[in-house]
């Protein structure tokens, strides 16, 4: 019996600790990481976007270089978020989100704020809606199965930095959280 | 300075639009729709086509009707356009229609990119420019798709990309045509 609640045990904490693990890798053609984790049935990961990609996407989309500098060098991610088998659908509002920077939270730039911004430098109207829709959505639902979005999420951070990302959702009024740690912004 | 970054730039947006930047971790295109349990009408679609004719989802009653919303920047929709031709080539025949609308860009942009899709999409292709339809659509996030009952109300939702032509989702399609 003893044995059996050990065995029990054992894997109920091994059951959590995989539910929690977090990857990284690099893609071996541009070198950008990716750092990902599982947590309660919900995919999460951020990929480094380059500042020249960045910059060659938005350009391409009508920006001039001038415009979307300050994005392209804010530290970007394609940002995947995906339920694949939660409990039930999942509501998330991205600005919810927390950046752990040497430890002290900060806050989210919201893509209505790097909207406000880009509109001041006088971007077209078609670049501006490229770029609201290439963002991650600042609020969205997934049904279990299979939804998902992928978006670039700008971190408001220097090259180099190093922090940490805790995304939230919640699921019929429960919350809940995954962290990725030492998430390093490209350089 | 524009001129000195122009070929490091076309290079970088070829790696971009190829899909490099995901190559060794590319999310899966899933194939489950969600049932829309509520009794949800559409909302109004009136938007022009590759042509410049104007294509109303309305003239559509009587007929099972796909409505993707989609842009050529964004990575999971350029990889499920091929899976919506290969659906369109296995219902067309059988009272479903498919309607791609493009947010945001022009018909040049969209026309080159469909040359590069392979099979080829015979289906309509709406634009709208201005993006008003993700509003009333209630479109956070792009690819976002809806599956329309002959009666015009809402049977399935999809966030995200798919593989259309997947076994369960062309039966489910085919399943409302009856």
């Amino acid at each position: 019996m003893n044995k059996i609640i050990l065995l029990s045990i054992g894997l109920l904490s091994f059951s959590c600790f995989a539910e929690a693990t977090q990857n990284t890798q690099a893609d071996s053609v541009t070198g950008a990481k990716t750092w990902s984790t599982q947590s309660h049935g919900v995919y999460f990961s951020l990929t480094q976007i380059l500042p020249e990609q960045a910059r060659a996407f938005y350009v391409n989309r009508g920006f001039s270089l001038k415009q979307i500098e300050p994005y392209a060098s804010s530290c970007v991610y394609m940002t995947v978020l995906r339920n694949d088998k939660a409990a039930g659908k999942i509501h998330f509002v991205s600005n919810n989100w927390t950046l752990l920077v040497n430890g002290k939270p900060q806050a989210l730039l919201t893509v209505n704020e790097w909207l406000q911004r880009l509109q001041k430098a006088s971007a077209k109207k078609s670049a501006l809606i490229a770029f609201r829709w290439a963002q991650f959505p600042p609020e969205q639902e997934y049904e279990p199965g299979g939804d998902w979005n992928q978006g670039m999420l700008s971190m408001g951070l220097p090259a180099n930095k190093k922090f940490d990302i805790v995304a939230r959702w919640d699921i019929a009024g429960k919350q809940v959280k995954a962290t990725l740690k030492g998430v390093r912004c490209a350089k | 300075m524009l001129n000195n970054l122009t070929a490091p730039i076309i290079f970088i947006s070829a790696v971009f639009f190829s899909g490099h930047i995901y190559a060794d971790g590319l999310p899966p295109l899933t194939h489950k729709l969600t049932v829309i349990k509520k009794t949800i009408k559409a909302p109004a679609l009136r938007l022009k086509n590759l042509d410049g004719d104007v294509v109303d989802l309305k003239n559509f009653r009587g007929k099972v009707v796909l409505v993707n919303f989609w842009a050529t920047w964004c990575p999971p929709c350029r990889r499920e356009m091929g899976s919506l031709e290969r659906l369109h080539q296995a219902t067309k025949d059988k009272n479903v229609e498919v309607l791609a609308v493009n947010i945001g860009e022009d018909v040049e942009t969209v026309f080159s990119f469909l040359g590069t899709v392979e099979p080829s999409p015979y289906f309509q292709m709406l634009f709208d420019t201005e993006a008003n339809s993700m509003k009333t659509w209630k479109v956070n996030g792009l690819p976002t798709t809806y599956i329309i009952n002959k009666d015009g109300t809402i049977a399935y939702r999809a966030v995200g990309g798919r593989e259309f032509d997947h076994p369960n989702i062309i039966k489910s399609i085919l399943e409302l045509t009856k």
